[in-house]
Order: structure tokens, then sequence, then C-alpha cells
């Protein structure tokens, strides 16, 4: 009797150690490739596609770029490797004002105030990057490259240093075989995309922007190819799709949503009663008065009285306007910003038309041609409003909105994560595929070092 | 350059692992009749069943009883299918009771020490909701003395005091990223105690039937002085200041109906129908000691409906030593679609019961119970946005040992 308890016992407990362990079943739904072959596919944009960030092009952002990204979700529907013209680990990077990328670090302003800033993390960027060909491991997925317009896309010749400054892309020169010869676009095509994605037009417009509409010019809408933008685009589209390739394109944010473009207020002035009062007496003449708390800034117009006047509310100071002559050098009030850190009312009516002017090509391509549409704009607006993802709370506050890197311009690896996702939405819709979005909490924010 | 702002909205977790676990882990016979137990008068479990059926029992009892739980969670988020799963630690709620009353006194006398949860959810450490939850911890205690009186043959009243007391820990990723790669940290701990009490009326009006009608009060579990602790890079520290945290949660009243059947003195059935008032569950408040731009008050909106639970159960005496038992029980959950978060990822759902009772000698039995639960659910939580399915099987096999006398 004793033997049989015993031996019910160690049976029944037994078979409970068993039974608890079963752990629920997993059920993630298998990837469908839907309508798509992403064994070969080719990137094509600028600084953000080629996995540009914090001012500068380096390792860690390159491996974070968008569709990098994308390309590892690919693997689970068939895709191939995707190649990138890497920098070394190690290196500053390079910008394109030949700087180092930036970190966060303890900046001492002109009134001895120390605060945490983007800094450069070497006093230079690495040459290193520009003198050194990587063309020998490629050819690359990533045919992207910081500063690229839809009118260079297809120009030959665009890594011939032979043509001087400002007529070959140096970041192009180090990654093609034939730097005298090739395009963005004939490198792409020589490897037989069978998928791309095209992010490309911001630069048109986003060059002309940051330099505060006194550098660069906007492509114009319409004009003869590599003049023009819907008639280069439609060229770099025609060809992409001439062999049958399906592929994704997006369209370009406003720079409303951009933090470069929003951080500084247009009323930062903020002056005590005296110092009104001052202003006031001095600028009396041009018919500008100040009072006591925010004002809006004193900035360079060669069409106004003087050559200057009081900044409009929907006007904009750039983020490279320098922090210390703002605070110490009476820039903004006893002097004027100078033009190219300002976004006039009419520069930016420019810049928004032209930006709606491409989103308006672009969509009809997409369209026309049946591709999948990344509606990066819509996206961009609803950062600039505040998104939660997975518990966190993200927008496009500078530094602190988690999605913008140190440039206010570039993105951060969740920046990107979730703007690759945007991407694979769409084509997921479109090509009836199923391929998993990223789970964009493995990649961080903007880093604090300290 | 501007101050570095943070919308931190600390959205934190509910603290009520009570409802989904709170699967009655009292008496080794009424869990494995589904917790089922209201109507009848079996043992010193009636305390927390039904304190108006203790003056019933035949005999004065002291039972001690434990029920690991041990509960296998998994989420698999929607959008990127990526499967996290808890780390399915195994708690331990015990229960003690004992009744004592003179053999023909109509009053009898009782005290229960038990654990009305005892829970830990703690999910793997990289998972995709980590900003919301990393660990839950939350223990408490209930003593309970009680007194029970027989009005006449076919009616009991009883009723007893609640002392709550327990600890409440809780971890989450803070989203700001350090140079080693790592995530903040913040870290909730606090310690709660609350009152409440337990009273049921116990009706027999003839050897076949019997009624029961239990009302367990709200205990309300404060947190007064707990301590929030944040880890995150120096240069933001003063946006995160460590220092007392207090909230509130009350775990909700419960009302049950329970009918018990008798047709024979081998076979008993226990029916039990509870409503679990959660519906006073609208937003969980923390309020930090020290507030900054980043780290302010949070308000989260849980809006809880009630939940209703039913229970059958049955107990066959297989011959002098051995009685079986099985159980079914059905719970309508209390979380509305779009509140669901991985601190209690609840969801309408049966559990399943058995055990089997054994005489070890005239004083001395031995009960052993299995429940089985398995849940599913698939929510985007309005709050976090955490989007996926939620699935959870939980085991708790049971033991008690009783001595009557």
């Amino acid at each position: 009797m004793k033997t049989k308890l015993f031996k019910a016992t160690l049976y029944a407990g037994t078979a409970v150690l068993f039974l608890s362990s079963c752990k629920p079943e997993v059920d993630a739904p298998k990837p469908l490739k839907g309508s798509i072959d992403v064994t070969k596919y080719i990137s094509i944009g600028n600084s953000i596609t080629a996995g540009y960030a914090d001012n500068a092009l380096y390792y860690d952002a390159q491996i974070v770029s968008y569709p990098n990204l994308i390309a590892q979700q690919f693997k689970m529907i068939g895709g191939g490797n995707f190649i990138q013209p890497l920098v070394p680990p190690a290196s500053v990077g390079i910008g394109s004002a030949l700087n180092a990328r930036y970190v966060l670090g303890l900046k001492t302003d002109c009134a001895g105030n120390t605060s945490l800033a983007p800094v450069y993390s070497a006093a230079y960027g690495d040459l290193n990057i520009f003198g050194t060909s990587v063309a020998a491991n490629g050819p690359f997925n990533n045919m992207s490259v910081p500063g690229l317009k839809t009118t260079t896309t297809i120009y030959p010749g665009y890594g011939d240093y032979t043509r001087g400054v400002g007529n070959f892309n140096p970041f192009f020169t180090r990654m093609t075989t034939q730097p005298q010869s090739a395009s963005i676009l004939s490198d792409a095509m020589a490897q037989n995309p069978t998928f791309f994605s095209l992010s490309i037009g911001n630069d048109d417009v986003m060059s002309y922007a940051l330099a505060g509409a006194a550098a660069d010019v906007i492509t114009p809408s319409e004009g003869p190819i590599g003049y023009g933008f819907s008639e280069s685009f439609d060229l770099i589209v025609n060809t992409l799709t001439a062999a049958g390739a399906k592929g994704v394109i997006a369209n370009i944010p406003n720079i409303n949503s951009i933090p470069y473009f929003t951080t500084i207020p247009y009323n930062g002035l903020v002056l005590d009663e005296a110092n009104a009062a001052g202003l006031s007496a001095a600028y009396a003449q041009l018919g500008i008065s100040f009072h006591a708390g925010a004002n809006g800034f004193i900035i360079e117009d060669g069409t106004a009285p003087g050559g200057l006047r009081q900044i409009k509310p929907e006007e904009m100071v750039l983020l490279s306007t320098p922090q210390d002559s703002l605070k110490c050098a009476g820039w903004g009030s006893l002097k004027p910003i100078p033009d190219q850190y300002v976004l006039t009312e009419d520069e930016a009516a420019q810049i928004n038309e032209a930006v709606s002017a491409y989103n308006t090509k672009i969509k009809l391509v997409a369209d026309a041609k049946g591709l999948a549409f990344a509606d990066v704009n819509t996206f961009m607006n609803r950062v600039r409003t505040g998104i939660i993802y997975n518990g966190i709370s993200m927008n496009a506050q500078f530094v602190s909105g988690g999605v913008f890197s140190l440039d206010g311009v570039h993105l951060t690896p969740i920046g990107n994560a979730l703007l690759a996702n945007e991407f694979i939405k769409a084509i997921n819709s479109r090509y009836g595929s199923s391929i998993p979005q990223i789970d964009a909490t493995k990649y961080k924010g903007v880093i604090f070092p300290f | 350059m501007k101050k570095v702002a943070f919308l931190f909205i600390i959205a934190l977790p509910s603290l009520l692992k009570a409802q989904g676990f709170q699967v009655s882990l009292q008496g080794q016979k009424q869990q494995a009749m589904a917790g089922a137990g209201a109507g009848l008068a079996q043992d010193g479990a009636s305390l927390f069943y039904n304190p108006g059926a203790v003056s019933f029992l035949k005999q004065n009892s002291i039972s001690l009883g434990v029920t690991p739980v041990i509960s296998h969670g998994q989420y698999t988020d929607g959008p990127s299918s990526v499967v996290s799963e808890t780390k399915s630690p195994v708690s331990y709620p015990f229960t003690g009771y004992a009744v004592l009353g003179n053999k023909n006194s109509k009053l009898k006398y009782g005290f229960a020490a038990y654990t009305p949860f005892g829970s830990t959810i703690d999910w793997q450490n990289d998972w995709t909701g980590r900003f919301v939850i990393n660990h839950l911890q939350l223990f408490a205690v209930y003593l309970q003395p009680t007194v029970s009186y027989k009005i006449s043959e076919k009616l009991g009243i009883g009723g007893g005091f609640i002392y709550s007391t327990g600890k409440v820990n809780l971890q989450r990723d803070i989203p700001v990223s350090n140079s080693e790669g790592g995530y903040g940290k913040a870290e909730l701990d606090g310690r709660t105690s609350g009152y409440g009490f337990n009273a049921g009326i116990y009706y027999k009006p003839s050897s076949i039937f019997s009624l029961g009608l239990t009302y367990h009060s709200k205990v309300d579990m404060d947190v007064k002085k707990g301590k929030a602790s944040f880890t995150v890079p120096a240069s933001l520290e003063a946006s995160f200041p460590s220092g007392n945290f207090s909230t509130s949660i009350s775990l909700p009243k419960i009302i049950t109906f329970g009918i018990g059947i008798t047709p024979t003195s081998k076979l008993s059935i226990a029916l039990d129908a509870s409503v679990v008032g959660w519906n006073t569950f609208d937003t969980l408040r923390f309020d930090y000691e020290k507030n900054t731009s980043e780290l302010a008050d949070t308000k989260s909106p849980r809006n809880y409906k009630n939940a209703y639970a039913y229970r059958l159960g049955t107990q066959y005496t297989l011959n002098k030593k051995v009685d079986v038992r099985i159980g079914i029980k059905y719970l309508v959950s209390p979380i509305k679609d779009g509140y669901v978060s991985p601190d209690v990822p609840d969801a309408t759902h049966f559990n399943y019961s058995a055990g089997v009772g054994y005489k070890l000698s005239s004083r001395l039995t031995a009960d052993a119970s299995f429940t089985f639960q398995r849940m599913k659910r698939s929510d985007t939580n309005f709050e976090s946005q955490l989007s996926g399915t939620y699935k959870t099987n939980i085991y708790m096999p049971g033991f008690s040992l009783n001595y009557n006398f």
C-alpha cells in the first residue's frame, strides 16, 4: 500500500513537472514575398539613404541606414546580401564641410555657461575616406551618396575629381570603379536590380534650404533631362523599371518637419524692459520697436530699407546660426542675422512650392508605374506632432525628440528603423507581401555619453 | 543650447496581476473544483470562501498549503513578428487556515493567512516592450481573523477582518541611450498595506442543498513612500531625480453566490458565480515627490469593467481513503480592448483543474490539485501602441496537509 502510494505520487509529480514546462506555441506568421523578387535590391538616394547622420558619413550610421535595415528584413523573403561602401569602423567620419561627426559633449558658451550640445568628435573629418577608393569592395547595393540630386543621379563622370570642386561628388568617387564615366544610375543598372528603392528629390531643394537660400539653387520642377526635376525623375524610373524590376519610391518631407529649420524660434530675442527701450531707440528710424519679453530677431534683407528688418513669424532661423553670436555678439538685435542663416518668407515659399511640386510628380509616377509609394512626408509630419512606438514617445524636437540625429536633418538609428518600416508597409501594401517590420526598439536614439 | 527635455510618460502598469492571477489559490479541495466553494462547507478554506460556512464545519482543523504558480508568457509583436518570452519565474502562494471552537458551540473562531496573489512577471531583457515593463513583482499576505456563528441548523453567518501587507517592485527601461549601448532604467519599489473584510452567509435548507453568499470587500493597497530610482546618464540625472513616489491600487470587491449540491454522501457539486468590481478602476496614478519637466506625475487611464467568474466543480469519494475532484472555470476579463498591457496580459479564458484527496490517518489528510490556465489575446494598447498577441500558459500544482481534531 505504502509503495503504491509512493509510486502514484511519483508518477503524478513527474507528470505535473512535465506538463508545467509547456510554453505557449509560437505561431508568428510566415513572411510572404508576394509579387516581388528581392534577390538583388538596389537603393538610390541621398545622404539619409547613404547612412549619413550627425553631420557626417560614418560607419555606425551606415550600418543603420534605412535601406540596410530593409535589406535585413528582405532576407526573410529571399533577399541577398546588401553591400554598402562602408567607411572604417573607428573613423570619425566625414561631412560635407570636411568635418567629423557630431557627438553630444559639454560646450562652454561665450557667457561661460556649460551645457550639453553637439560638438565635433574631432577637429577635422577623416579625409582618408575621400582619399581611399573602396570600389574594389563593390558593386554596392546602396548606391546612395550625400548631396545626390535627381539631376545628378544621371550625370556621367559624377565621380571625376578632375572636374573640380562642385562638379563631382567625392562620396561617389570613392565607390565607383569608373569615376570618369559612371553615373549613380549606370552603376546601379550594371547590377541588374530585381528590386529598387528610390528616394530622391530632397537635395534638389535641401542644399538650397540648408544654406539659408544663400547658396545653390532649387532644381526647377520642369526642364530638360539633367536640369529639370520631372524629366530627370522620369528617366531614372524608366531606366530602373525597363527590365521589369519592381520597387518603392518615396516622396520628400516638408522643411517644417525638420528640426534644423524649427529649433530656433523666430522670436528668440528675449529682452528686459531696459534693453527693449534701448533697441527701440536704436531702431526708431526704421520704425522697429521692441518690448520686454520675446521679440522677433533682426535679420539681413537686402530688399529692406537699411538692408535689415525684423523677422516675420513664418520665417525661419536655421540651426546653423552660431549660438555665441546670438548670445554675445548682438546678432539678431544690434546686428542683423546674416542671410545664410535665415529663410525668409519668399525663400520658404519657393522651397515649399518645390517640395510640393516634386511630391506631386513622385506620386504620379508611382501610380503610373504601379510602384509602391512610401509617404515619407506624411510620416515626418506625424513625427513632428509626436508619435508613440512601443511605449517610447518621440517627436521632432532637436536632441530630445529621439528621431533626429545631432545635425537636426538626418535620423538617429531608431529614426531610420521607423523610416524603414514606412517603406516596408508601402511594399507590403502594394505587392501583397508580408515582410515583417523592424523591431525599432532595438535601435538607439541620441546617445548621452555621460 | 536648449535644455534637453524629455517626453517621459512613465506609463506604469496596473499592478493588477491580481486579476489575471487571482485564481483563488485557496484550499486544495476547492482549487481542484475550479475554486468553487461559497456554497459548500468543506474545510478550513471556508474562512476564505465563505466565513458563514465555517460554523458548519464538523471538526476543528489546521491546514497548510502551497501552490507554486508556474507561468510562461509570450508576446508576438504584430508589426515585426518578433517573439518575446517571460523568464517564467515560479511564485509560491501559500495558505494557512486554523478553525477552532467547541464541538457543540455555535461559535467558531478562525484565523487565515494567505497570499491572495503572488506573482512575478519578468520579460526577457531586450524585449520589445521593455519601455513599458520589464519586471513586475507583487507579493501580498492577507491576515484574516474570523468569527462564524451558526444562527440555526440551517443558517450560519461569519465575517473576518483583513489586514494586508505586501511589496511591489516594478522595473522598466527608459528610452535614453548611454555610451555603452545600454538604456536608462527605472525601478519603483515599495511596501503596501491595507485593510478590508470578508463576510458570508451560509444557508442549508436540506441535506442535499446549500447556498452561500459572500462579500469580499475591496482592499486598498497603498504605497505611501515607495522608492523611485532612475539610472540614467549623469547629464540627465537632474531630469530624472530619484526619490519617493506614492500610488494607490485597490483590489476590487468580489461578490459571490454559490450553490452546493450533495445528492449522496459520496458526491458533491459546487457552482459559484462571482462579480469582481473592477469597474472602479479607471485611472492609475503615480505621484512622484520630485517632479521635473521630464518626470511628471502620471495618470494612466485603465477604464476596467467588472469581471465575472463562473465556476463548476465536483468531488467524488472513491473509497474510504480517496476523494477525486475536477472543475472548470470561465472568467470574463475586466480589461477592455485597447487597454491590455504586458504587465497583465489578461484575457477571457477557461481554466481546468483536477485533484485528489488522501486520508493518511484518521486525523491527517493530504490534498493535491492541479490547475491549468491558458490565455491568448491580441490587442493594440492605445497608450503604449504596443500591438501584438499575448499568450500565457499558467500551471498551478498545489499541495496541502490538513490536521483535523
